[in-house]
């Protein structure tokens, strides 16, 4: 047996001076003056060439324009009392005004779910705290109906401090790496002696108050003296109808999925030509088919109705995309669940379907981002009037006929309002489960 | 001495075949079952599309290239004039939002602060509304915002801005010199149709030769050339077949030229801006995923930016953003039923109208749903032709 070389020995590391730095300057974190920084970051960013400089000026000439055509739009031309005469009408409809606590109960009850849920998977940024600032201030204007505004103030405020208790609680929960968080370790210091256990606790308590949350919110708005369900409009009807086809979305999508991607073929091919059926056709297809022929299937009322084919539409969707994290899987993970004798139904539910969920969470994400801009086409087909309906209600009085664009406006806005948080929590969620690592 | 171990038969009830026989006939009888419900209740008995053979009895708006008078032709024809409506402003959309997205997707990811934060700031205004609401602010802005047809706004006397709609100048077929009759233009038509495929066929023989041989063939320039001198020979030889028509303005509405209405310009407005905000994320996306590589290769080889982007960057990243960009082309064709919002007489708004008059839902729901289905089913065809010729050309 030939005698084995003596190892080489190991390269010598090159030394930090011979690097070649990379980054563009104004990224090289040395000494320098701020202003240097600032103007290095310029010089790469906005002026490195001549085409570079004309294109910046030319940006910045339209962001002017932009800026100055949007000032000019919102302080000397609108005339923003179509908004502001109608903010109940738009909010909340024909919501009874002395019924208005049941709205503010079901807001808190919302805000401390979100703080307690923030506290639990996350941590509060600066941009978190701006965006729930704008929303409140946003329903805040909405909610003060009639002189009634130091009243919605201080509901606001109670939900404020829910919001942030709810936070607070959160933080005690130690983090999934059994560590605390700094206000965590403030209130135990000592600790908890089992922080997993206390982790699973609470997270799936929280888990199970946010499964039946809708029902909860529908108690607190309908029932012993509530509202009637005809009296839910306006803006209102938008954040109910949203979770509920969202919730119920996700409920019907894994079963359908689940059957599509099924080895039994016949399983297989129903769940398929359901599922393109229900693709093929646009949502307002399906909502004329909500008004007019489910009336004649499964009658009752129209809101639930609309509940079901919201639920039954967005479900084909996010089918598609949960089928795509099944398919994403590597098969090994289907053959170590047989190994080690796992039941099928077991395998599904305890290795596959956690997996495929969390690797399809972005196109779920936006599936019912698009839910919540399509509650808007509710009542261009059906007789239940949210947002977009009152605006139209609300522009057909006699007064506000030529302030159409400025209804529709603050009505994108609401509805950008709520996508955009949405989008920007999920991607909190997305950077908390670690989708896309392994 | 052992004796060979002696197996129980497998009760019947633990054998696969037997059990997914079972399993899917379960299914298959629940599925039968609420069908069967779901068909007696809507009585499917009376079901018939005899009544699409009556006449409509009402006229069909915004028509282009068609003449359909809605009070004798039957509901069949008013119902693929409406198709074709709706198919119109898909196909602009289509375009227009591919083009727009692609600049602003690649302007997402430009080093230059200014148009980057610019890009997002489109990206994020449009993709988080709802098009719906969006095509009502544009129909109210241009039917409310711009001026009267009195006060049209005009542009050297050959484009018009009003709340009736744009004119603009358009051709319209004549006899040409030598009083041949309409039907000349078809045969231009013809030759510019043939013209297009001979300088498309050039245009990759030079390539070939370029690639074969490393010498320039200016493949881009011989086809437009081609292209150019044959069309405009072809229309002295015919005698000008055709001729440009400028609009003006009559009583109360534009005469001649191209009118493009308040209705077919917001949808097609609307819904353009809306898909190009998220073909803008597609293509910004696929880029993204290029390894960075490719980029600091042509910028190795001395590429201009341009030249980066079209030649090494945008045929790379067009590969990967093909099924995502398929979707939102049969999101366009969907979205588009939202038409009858700012009065568009698309299929959806025909149907509707034909719901109203002799309420049979159901019968116009199956024809819509076909519609719709065979439609986007040609687009994926398309599409997916398109993706396999994008993707063989990988190696």
């Amino acid at each position: 047996m030939a005698e084995m070389p003596p190892a080489p020995p190991p390269p010598e590391p090159a030394p930090p001076a011979q690097r070649k730095i990379v980054l563009p300057p104004h990224r090289v974190r040395a000494a320098r003056p701020r202003s240097q920084r600032i103007r290095d970051w310029a010089h790469y960013n906005l002026f490195h060439s001549r085409g570079a400089t004309a294109l910046t000026l030319v940006g910045l000439g339209l962001a002017g324009l932009i800026l100055a055509g949007v000032v000019w739009f919102v302080f000397f031309e609108a005339d923003w009392g179509v908004v502001t005469a109608n903010r109940w009408l738009l909010f909340a409809g024909s919501f009874p005004h002395e019924k208005a606590w049941r709205l503010w109960v079901s807001l808190i009850f919302t805000l401390l779910l979100i703080g307690s849920a923030y506290g639990v998977w996350a941590s509060f940024g600066r941009r978190d705290l701006l965006f729930i600032g704008l929303a409140g201030a946003f329903v805040i204007f909405l909610m003060a109906h009639g002189g009634a505004s130091a009243e919605s103030s201080l509901w606001f405020l109670i939900g404020v401090i829910c919001l942030f208790a709810g936070y607070l609680v959160g933080q005690i929960v130690p983090r999934g790496n059994d560590e605390q968080t700094p206000i965590g370790a403030m209130l135990f210091r000592n600790g908890f002696s089992d922080p997993r256990r206390v982790r699973t606790l609470a997270t799936r308590s929280l888990g199970a108050v946010m499964a039946l949350s809708l029902p909860i919110i529908l108690i607190i708005l309908l029932a012993f003296g509530g509202a009637r369900t005809r009296e839910l409009d306006g803006f209102v009807l938008n954040l109910l109808l949203a979770p509920v086809g969202i919730v119920g979305g996700i409920v019907l999508a894994i079963p359908l999925a689940v059957g599509r991607a099924s080895s039994l073929r016949l399983v297989s091919w129903l769940c398929t030509a359901f599922i393109e059926m229900v693709r093929g056709a646009p949502l307002i297809g399906w909502l004329f088919v909500a008004l007019f022929i489910l009336d004649d299937v499964i009658g009752g009322e129209l809101l639930l109705r609309t509940m079901i084919t919201l639920a039954v539409f967005t479900s084909c969707y996010m089918a598609e995309y949960i089928r795509g994290g099944l398919q994403a899987l590597p098969r090994g993970q289907y053959e170590a669940a047989q190994a080690v004798g796992l039941p099928r139904w077991r395998a599904m539910q305890l290795i596959i379907l956690p997996q495929a969920l969390r690797i399809s969470i972005p196109p779920l994400v936006g599936q019912a981002i698009a839910l919540w801009k399509d509650t808007a086409l509710i009542s261009v087909i059906l007789p239940l009037r949210e947002l977009v309906g009152n605006g139209r209600s609300a522009i057909g009085q006699v007064e506000f006929i030529d302030s159409r664009i400025e209804a529709f406006i603050f009505i994108a806005v609401a509805f950008w309002v709520i996508a955009f948080m949405m989008s920007r929590i999920s991607q909190r969620v997305e950077r908390t489960l670690g989708v896309g690592e392994r | 001495m052992a004796n060979p171990p002696v197996y129980e038969p497998v009760p019947l009830i633990y054998r696969e075949s037997i059990r997914r026989f079972f399993f899917q006939g379960a299914f298959v009888a629940f599925v039968v079952l609420v069908l069967a419900f779901v068909l007696v209740r809507i009585n499917i008995a009376d079901f018939t599309l005899g009544f699409l053979n009556d006449p409509a009895g009402f006229q069909l708006s915004n028509q282009w290239l068609t003449d359909i008078d809605g009070s004798i032709e039957s509901r069949w024809t008013v119902y693929f004039g409406a198709v074709w409506s709706s198919l119109r402003v898909v196909l602009v959309c289509i375009a227009a939002s591919t083009v727009i997205g692609v600049v602003v997707g690649v302007a997402r990811l430009s080093t230059n602060w200014v148009i980057s934060r610019l890009a997002m700031l489109f990206v994020e205004l449009f993709r988080n509304t709802p098009f719906y609401v969006q095509i009502i602010i544009w129909y109210a802005i241009i039917t409310f915002g711009l001026p009267q047809i009195d006060d049209a706004i005009g542009i050297i006397d050959s484009f018009f801005i009003s709340n009736r709609g744009i004119a603009i100048p358009w051709t319209v077929p004549n006899s040409g010199l030598w009083d041949l009759g309409d039907w000349l233009v078809g045969v231009w038509v013809a030759l510019l149709i043939a013209l297009g495929a001979a300088a498309m066929a050039l245009r990759a023989r030079r390539h070939r030769a370029e690639r074969a041989t490393g010498k320039p063939q200016y493949a881009n320039r011989w086809a437009f050339g081609l292209f150019a001198v044959g069309a405009l020979a072809g229309y002295l030889l015919l005698g000008g077949p055709v001729s440009m028509d400028r609009p003006f303005i009559g009583d109360n509405d534009y005469i001649e030229g191209m009118v493009i209405r308040p209705e077919f310009a917001s949808l097609v407005f609307g819904l353009t801006i809306y898909t190009a905000a998220f073909n803008a994320e597609i293509v910004r996306a696929s880029i993204q995923a290029l390894p960075r590589g490719q980029t600091e290769a042509a910028n190795a080889v001395g590429l201009s930016t341009y030249q980066r982007l079209t030649l090494i960057i945008l045929p790379q990243a067009l590969r990967q953003m093909i099924p995502s960009i398929t979707n939102q082309y049969l999101n366009v064709w969907k979205n588009s039923s939202v038409a009858f919002a700012v009065l568009y007489a698309d299929l959806f708004a025909v149907a509707q109208i034909f719901n109203n008059k002799v309420g049979r839902a159901l019968e116009m729901f199956i024809v819509i749903i076909i519609t719709y289905m065979l439609v986007s089913l040609i687009i994926s065809a398309v599409m997916n032709i398109l993706n396999r010729r994008v993707a063989a050309a990988e190696r």
